[in-house]
């Protein structure tokens, strides 16, 4: 129990002893561990997002409009039955003209110039949620093509691609700058544990000589490695979450994006624990690629 | 207890230690009279596992040093208590807490700690001034601090390199008696000194070092080291 009072005892004292470096090194760790962050939290919400709009994507199916009510119905019958649809909503030609005066009330007097009513009955599908990856959509969109009675296909999946390969990208930048600052993380808590080590040389030379094992001697400045990045980590999500409140206030105030506020989320809790635990991992590589050598050398 | 068989050392081609034989007895207090540069530190050193021979053997109750895994190197200084000429007291810690730490490092229990740390602290006289800092003690109290801190975990050997060296003739003595009486309760020790005073003060054994060389004990001079 001593022992390892002792243990945490020194730890304590080396951050005390060096109260300086120690929090220039929680403060440059946690805003090397912030900039990884800011590219997490993007990537996570951007990752939400396109689920979501993959969640919703509708393939929008325009009749012919010579397509008889039965060749309607049949053709209706069979994408019913198709097991890669879950869903089928029919809008027929003045429903569609009715939902384009709704949603553009001032250039539907555009369409009233043509006397007969332009736009085509539609049916429009959803698929069913093990087919909505884009390959299987383009396959079931390329099927459904060549069917009789069918004037075009469209659906929104080209912007949704765009974007998987915008995440795919931030994806790339998160584990490049993430690998960078991880490293740069490491480098400064390793020099701050060698300032504590060259402060404390003469007590770790008692040591050995008195018969203290390499582990006794390096368990301190590993909890101090620790420590360190735990603290640097803890604060960086701080820094983070007022960061996030403060653009999700901007954003509900911009009102071409109100709304989109709620969409926006934080980092949940087992993430922020993860997050913490990284940064402990990363002290801890700090500490030992100072200590690798200590109490070996001359044991 | 301790042997040296042909044991060689160099430092930058210099000869530290040529063909060292040693035998020191268990219980035995020895004296290792010698100038500066003749070799006793070295050979103390060597029996702590802080630096091995060029050639040569070297056992510690029965133990080969030179063949010590790294990681043996500790568990060969706990049986090994010592003393130094600079004490090597931590001034941040209190004496009670610097006599502790051999202690501690081998995970004595909390009971034990603080039984063995009254006895040696009391051995050495200096019980009173346990909760004080080292820096506020005298010199003799602080290699007195020293000296329980290498007898707490009652080592099998006592080895102390010139531990009068700060200290004035009065002290000394009082410092060899302590020796004397560590030495009486079975522990062997062996002292490097160059002070002549010393060697008059102990009347035991004394091996004799000239540049690395151990002299026939018959033909030790009459004043070596001063």
């Amino acid at each position: 129990m001593r022992r390892l009072f002792y243990l945490v005892r020194e730890a304590w004292a080396n951050m005390r002893t060096n109260r300086m470096t120690t929090i220039v090194a929680i403060l440059t760790t946690a805003f090397t561990l912030t900039c990884v962050g800011v590219f997490l939290l993007l990537y996570m919400n951007l990752q939400h997002a396109a689920g979501w709009l993959q969640e919703d994507v509708k393939v929008m199916v325009y009749l012919e409009d010579r397509l008889s009510r039965d060749g309607r119905l049949q053709m209706e019958l069979m994408l019913k039955s198709d097991h890669m649809v879950a869903s089928v909503l029919y809008i027929s030609k003045e429903q569609a003209l009715t939902e384009f005066r709704t949603q553009f009330p001032t250039d539907s007097q555009l369409l009233e110039g043509l006397g007969e009513n332009p736009l085509p009955a539609s049916f429009v599908v959803t698929l069913a949620p093990n087919f909505r990856s884009p390959e299987a959509m383009k396959e079931w969109v390329e099927q459904v093509q060549t069917m009789e009675g069918v004037a075009k296909v469209d659906y929104n999946q080209q912007w949704i691609s765009l974007l998987s390969e915008l995440i795919g990208y931030i994806e790339l930048a998160a584990i490049s700058v993430g690998i960078l600052l991880s490293a740069a993380a490491v480098t400064i808590i390793g020099n701050t544990i060698r300032l504590a080590l060259f402060a404390r040389r003469e007590e770790i030379e008692i040591l050995r000589l008195i018969g203290a094992t390499g582990t006794f001697i390096r368990i301190p400045y590993f909890l101090e490695g620790a420590v360190l990045g735990a603290c640097g980590s803890a604060l960086s999500l701080g820094i983070l979450k007022v960061g996030f409140e403060v653009f999700r206030q901007q954003v509900q105030f911009i009102s071409r994006f109100s709304g989109m506020e709620g969409l926006i989320s934080f980092f949940p809790f087992s993430a922020c624990l993860a997050l913490v635990l990284a940064g402990m991992v990363l002290g801890f590589t700090g500490s030992v690629v100072s200590l690798l050598r200590v109490g070996e050398a001359r044991a | 207890m301790i042997q040296l068989i042909h044991v060689s050392k160099w430092y930058d081609r210099r000869p530290a230690l040529s063909d060292v034989m040693l035998e020191i007895e268990k219980g035995e207090f020895v004296l290792l009279m010698g100038p500066s540069g003749s070799g006793k530190s070295t050979i103390l050193r060597m029996l702590i596992g802080e630096e091995q021979p060029d050639e040569g053997q070297l056992f510690v109750q029965g133990k080969n040093v030179t063949k010590l895994k790294r990681s043996e190197i500790p568990y060969l200084r706990r049986k090994v208590g010592s003393v130094f000429q600079d004490f090597r007291l931590l001034p941040k810690k209190s004496v009670f807490d610097n006599v502790a730490l051999p202690l501690i490092v081998q995970g004595v229990s909390e009971k034990d700690i603080r039984r063995k740390v009254t006895e040696a602290l009391r051995a050495v006289g200096v019980e009173h001034k346990r909760d004080q800092s080292p820096s506020s003690l005298s010199t003799g109290e602080q290699q007195r601090v020293c000296i329980a801190r290498a007898i707490v975990n009652g080592p099998v050997v006592l080895l102390a390199d010139e531990p009068t060296g700060n200290l004035d003739p009065e002290l000394t003595g009082e410092i060899i008696e302590l020796f004397k009486l560590i030495n009486a309760r079975g522990t062997t020790v062996v002292v490097a000194t160059h002070n002549h005073h010393v060697m008059q003060q102990v009347n035991r054994r004394v091996i004799t070092l000239m540049e690395g060389v151990v002299l026939p004990e018959r033909a030790v001079p009459e004043r070596v080291g001063v």
